[in-house]
């Protein structure tokens, strides 16, 4: 195992100028980390964007074209094994071998894991339903991609790398997932997790990285973006209303920007509190009454728009 | 490693079991090829005509090199070979596992080289044990042959089906399409049949390595030709390197 002889970071996942094109597409432009350590970092960012090749960079399977790494203080090197043995990945693919069943699938996947890793994933796989029994391919979709999480979650690492773990989960088990892996970074374990639906993590985790087209665009707290997503609200009006008078008199609100979206307004606000601008609309009662108020949600590809300024999510 | 070992153990097993048949087929039915040898050489076109004279010019022994080594084992040995080896990667990849089996705690060279030897031990175990039950078998029609060159003509003839084995193996390394792989060793093999039967070009087929001929000289010296030998090894081994050097930066 190679160990970062000099560690100018205290972080656990450390990145420099990683690069990686395919042919003639950039999938990741020189981009730089540092995450940890301990906490949940979700990865965000539309599909395309480079997630999945930052992931398989961080822990091996794809070589940069440039660039460096080092996960729980191993530098990146050869095919990765030093770092995959410090820590956990579940790919975002599903593809599984469908002839075994659930437990030694799950015995396969933690080949080269300390012996009682097995014992501990099959404890999480009991605990989220799991049929450990059943053949794989009689899975479904969610249910393949729990038997991946329960096999990043079992072993004992400091740092876990997951691509896309609450994919195609239904809200309860997603719920699940996300409690076993924010009970885990409590214990000090880094997660670095990807998503492209910012609801599905944003409760979990502690700190946000987004990419767009290959480039990190922004890294914040996941607090300073709930700060940001305090600041919009949404407004839905009956499909009859009168829109053009609505946009002008939201135009003629100070520190309020609305842009319309079929029947309904998405509205940035200046401030965090809400309450001048509900004010404001309830002293126009020549406006037509508002169908729904939402506020505080903030969907990615909002979030890209409205506050980075980049579409195609 | 216990699903890849099961894996290659059952085909393995059904390859041995098939080529055991053909083994037994062709024993069974000597007595009687030796009374009907001229009759059926009267049939025979003018170049597999002087295959049959080889196959009869050394008695049972170059009727049974043809028989199980040149017939059975190349054919059969060459399927197995591609079978195994496009598999082995290229397998995973359209299956679409590649990513967690590379995506494990264990060097990829470790890997590949399990999944090598494992697939290679496939291709070459059956032809050892189907061999090695020869005399038995010639025992029941009462001829007697000898084991040690027998088992020598098995080391020759795995060693070119590991030739196979590895130039499949390394397509597999690089594809990832598995019937683009069969096929085209599948083609490639036909032609070096075809070839084998043209006299212009016969010099040209990797089947002349396992010819009748090539058998009876092992069986009249006791000992492996290394001439041919060295080289169906060095071959092997430098397919292997460039496997080990290609997986090594395959994509997932």
């Amino acid at each position: 195992m190679q160990r970062n002889a000099e560690r100018p970071s205290t972080s656990t996942i450390v990145a420099r100028g990683l690069t990686r094109t395919f042919g003639s597409k950039i999938a990741l432009q020189p981009t730089d980390l540092d995450l940890g350590p301990g906490g949940v970092i979700g990865l965000l960012g539309p599909n395309g964007s480079g997630k999945s090749t930052l992931l398989r960079i961080l822990v091996g399977l794809v070589r940069p074209d440039a660039g460096s790494a080092v996960v729980a203080g191993v530098t990146l090197v050869g095919d990765g094994t030093d770092i995959r043995r410090r820590c956990t990945y579940a790919p975002g693919e599903l593809a599984l071998y469908g002839e075994l069943n659930g437990r030694d699938h799950l015995g396969w996947l933690l080949r080269g894991r300390e012996g009682s890793s097995r014992a501990r994933a099959c404890a999480i796989a009991d605990e989220l339903g799991l049929p450990l029994r059943a053949r794989v391919r009689t899975y479904s979709h969610g249910m393949k991609r729990q038997l991946l999480f329960a096999a990043a979650l079992a072993p004992a690492v400091p740092v876990r790398i997951l691509d896309e773990p609450t994919e195609g989960l239904d809200p309860t088990k997603r719920g699940q997932v996300l409690d076993l892996l924010a009970a885990d970074a409590r214990r000090g374990t880094t997660i670095l997790l990807s998503s492209h639906h910012l609801g599905e993590v944003d409760r979990t985790c502690d700190r946000l990285v987004f990419l767009s087209a290959g480039a990190k665009i922004a890294d914040e707290t996941a607090e300073s973006v709930a700060r940001r997503a305090r600041r919009l609200v949404r407004v839905a009006y009956a499909p009859e209303a009168d829109f053009d008078s609505v946009e002008r008199a939201f135009a003629t609100m100070p520190e309020v920007r609305a842009t319309r979206e079929g029947t309904r307004f998405a509205v940035t606000l200046g401030t965090e509190d809400p309450r001048g601008f509900l004010a404001a609309l309830a002293a126009l009662p020549e406006l037509p009454p508002p169908r729904a108020v939402e506020f505080g949600q903030l969907s990615l590809q909002e979030l890209y728009r409205e506050l980075y300024g980049v579409e195609g999510c | 490693m216990g699903r890849d070992l099961r894996f290659y153990a059952l085909g393995a097993l059904a390859y041995g079991i098939v080529l055991e048949l053909l083994l037994v087929a062709a024993i069974v039915y000597w007595p009687e090829f030796e009374d009907n040898v001229e009759a059926i050489r009267d049939f025979m076109p003018g170049e597999l005509k002087g295959a049959l004279d080889r196959m009869t010019s050394g008695g049972v022994a170059s009727y049974l090199h043809a028989q199980h080594f040149f017939k059975g084992c190349n054919t059969l040995g060459t399927l197995a070979a591609v079978i195994f080896a496009m598999g082995a990667v290229a397998g995973e990849a359209h299956r679409g596992t590649l990513e967690i089996w590379i995506a494990r705690p264990v060097s990829r060279r470790q890997l590949l080289l399990e999944r090598w030897t494992l697939g290679a031990l496939a291709v070459c175990l059956p032809v050892f044990a189907t061999t090695a039950t020869v005399p038995y078998l010639l025992g029941t029609i009462e001829v007697e042959m000898q084991f040690g060159p027998l088992m020598l003509g098995a080391v020759h003839e795995s060693l070119l089906l590991l030739v196979l084995y590895s130039i499949a193996f390394l397509w597999s390394c690089l594809a990832t399409r598995i019937v683009g792989i069969a096929f085209g060793m599948l083609l490639l093999a036909l032609l070096h049949f075809v070839a084998y039967l043209i006299p212009v070009v016969t010099h040209w087929s990797l089947y002349r390595l396992t010819d009748i001929d090539v058998f009876a000289r092992i069986g009249a010296t006791h000992s492996l030709d290394w001439r041919m030998c060295a080289p169906m090894i060095a071959t092997s081994a430098i397919l292997l390197g460039v496997s080990l050097r290609v997986f090594a930066r395959r994509t997932p």
